[in-house]
């Protein structure tokens, strides 16, 4: 590693071509999903490498012939109200976790680690006749209210490691100020740990915009986007190329939202609070 | 380590700036939980009482009316069925199986992908980025996607293998190629997040050791097994802990690209579990089939119950 590069060997050397095999090894498949959305949806059945002719038909066909705009719609629905949930409950439980003194909060920690952790077909069945008897199949809420409670732990989880790194002496001024807990929280603790809102806001969202099992189960009728694409076509046809544009257009919010927040993302992936 | 009684004490330090010290931290305490309850309602409701619940129905005989499910009293008889069932022995099986080699591999290449990365001049961001976009894939997308590219008829792959000589194998309708067709599009999805991870815990270690271990003219190979691997241990059994819990429920993949098949080849349990409950309309022995699931999974958290205390207690005091 101390040796001298020079010339071509700065730019050619053994870590830039491995570098060069990471990068076809994540882009490639994306790059058969973007330019076959593209191609001309009649002549889908053989190979092409680009192309030809270029064509917008797939993403028209998604949205006139199939129903891809209401499902957008549903999952935006679905995925902010969580969200939201997530971040109110999260944010008063990650505060209380990390920096109020409990008794049991330790136990508390590593039960709601395993509980996000846990695999979703252990919950489907009750929930599903428990949803049954309240009538709230194919309802937001049906979704709205196990997708809060589901991926809450891992919010608070990393809303508690970022509220640990807040300084004691904030409140405690405060708190001599004058002020009650509540008041405390929203003007000093908050606009601290707001790096870590945001991080578990993005997660939240990236995991409601992606869960499949519960909203196939819960709304197969008010489909959201995973249910939406996986039920494209019939049994006989899989239009390829309206599912991949169609898969496009999903993707791309989440695309854009992680890029310009890598910096949040990889933060919180690597806080300790890991999962995939 | 760190303890409660830790925090306590700190509190209690700290705290005698306004009035006394006790009741302050009971009020405190109170707080706390007062904070907390909605979160903890919430998880309790949906994850903790369905486990329950899916318990109870799991022993029981259940029959579906169509206006929900009525139980008819206790019943070890579903477990029986299940556990004599050669279908769920071999999901269980396969999933296992599935959950050791998809794994393994994503350890194998994140680790090389952590380790280019780590020694890239240039361009570190703009990788990091990219590596986000399979993580942050919709499953669903992901299983069109290799589904696309597996096609018989139209497939890139076939037609890959076919330019190297390999034939144009039907690679979902045949056992093995689909099982093995699964894991690849598994692995191209879950790979950069252990990347990630790695190269996290790679950035974090010191730097001094590198030094010694070259001034004593130790080989890249052996410090990278000696002093890397090591250190990098507990990062690297947190990562393959999450993931294995995160296999072990695979569901997205089958369902869309095989449902299950050809045959059973690809049918792990979670996919046993929904087609024993929304298909079969079976309750009783679907539950059982999810619970063994859940308990499973309760056991390798239980294994590995240090490790996650280690997690909790890291950040703690």
């Amino acid at each position: 590693m101390n040796r001298n590069r020079t010339g071509w060997h700065k730019v050619i050397n053994g870590v830039n071509i491995s570098g060069l095999f990471v990068v076809l090894f994540i882009v490639l498949p994306l790059y058969w999903l973007i330019i076959t959305s593209f191609r001309n949806p009649s002549n889908l059945g053989s190979v092409q490498y680009w192309p030809n002719p270029w064509s917008g038909d797939n993403y028209a066909q998604a949205f006139k012939e199939y129903d891809f705009g209401s499902y957008f719609i549903h999952s935006v629905i679905v995925t902010l109200s969580a969200t939201a949930l997530v971040l109110i409950f999260g944010t008063m439980a990650g505060y209380a976790l990390g920096r109020l003194p409990m008794r049991g909060k330790f136990t508390l920690m590593v039960t709601l680690l395993m509980i996000s952790l846990f695999p979703e077909i252990a919950v489907i069945a009750p929930l599903y006749t428990l949803e049954k008897d309240l009538g709230w199949l194919d309802s937001y809420q049906g979704l709205i209210i196990p997708y809060t409670a589901f991926f809450l732990p891992f919010a608070i989880w990393i809303l508690r490691n970022y509220m640990l790194g807040i300084p004691k002496e904030m409140e405690e001024t405060s708190r001599i100020d004058g002020a009650g807990p509540i008041r405390t929280v929203w003007s000093i603790i908050l606009p601290m740990a707001l790096p870590g809102v945001f991080t578990a806001a993005i997660f939240t969202f990236t995991a409601c915009w992606t869960e499949f099992l519960m909203a196939l189960t819960f709304d197969i009728n008010l489909k959201m986007i995973p249910v939406g694409i996986a039920t494209f076509g019939t049994p006989n046809e899989v239009p390829f190329g309206t599912i991949f544009a169609a898969s496009v257009v999903a993707v791309f919010p989440i695309g854009i939202l992680v890029f310009i927040f890598r910096k949040f993302v990889i933060s919180g992936l690597t806080s300790g609070a890991v999962k995939g | 380590m760190t303890t409660t009684s830790g925090t306590a004490e700190q509190v209690r330090a700290t705290t005698p700036l306004v009035g006394r010290p006790d009741v302050n931290r009971k009020r405190m305490a109170r707080l706390g939980w007062t904070f907390s309850a909605p979160a903890l309602i919430v998880v309790a409701a949906v994850t903790i009482f369905p486990i329950v619940y899916s318990v109870i129905l799991s022993l029981n005989n259940v029959t579906d009316t169509g206006n929900g499910v009525q139980l008819h009293g206790f019943t070890g008889n579903n477990y029986s069925v299940v556990f004599q069932n050669s279908t769920w022995h071999y999901a269980l099986g396969f999933t296992i199986i599935y959950t050791f080699i998809t794994v393994a591999v994503e350890l194998v290449i994140g680790t090389l992908i952590a380790l280019v990365l780590q020694r890239l001049t240039a361009g570190r961001g703009w990788m990091m980025a990219l590596l986000l976009l399979p993580w942050s894939m919709i499953t669903v997308i992901n299983a069109e996607l290799w589904l696309y590219i597996y096609n018989g008829v139209y497939g890139v792959a076939d037609a890959i293998l076919g330019a190297v000589g390999l034939g144009t194998p039907n690679i979902l309708g045949t056992n093995t190629p689909a099982i093995i067709a699964l894991m690849i599009a598994d692995i191209w999805k879950t790979t950069p997040f252990v990347a990630i991870i790695v190269l996290a815990g790679l950035v974090m270690l010191p730097g001094d050791i590198y030094e010694a271990a070259e001034v004593d003219g130790s080989s890249g190979w052996s410090t990278f097994w000696r002093i890397t691997v090591p250190l990098l241990r507990p990062t690297l059994s947190l990562a393959v802990l999450f993931r294995v819990l995160q296999a072990f429920g695979l569901f997205d993949l089958p369902y869309v690209m095989t449902n299950g098949g050809p045959g059973t080849a690809t049918t792990s349990l979670a996919i046993l579990g929904y087609k024993a409950l929304f298909q079969n309309l079976d309750f009783g022995t679907g539950s059982a089939v999810a619970t063994t699931t859940a308990l499973l999974v309760l056991l390798g958290c239980l294994v590995s119950l240090r490790a996650f205390k280690v997690q909790v207690g890291k950040e703690g005091t």
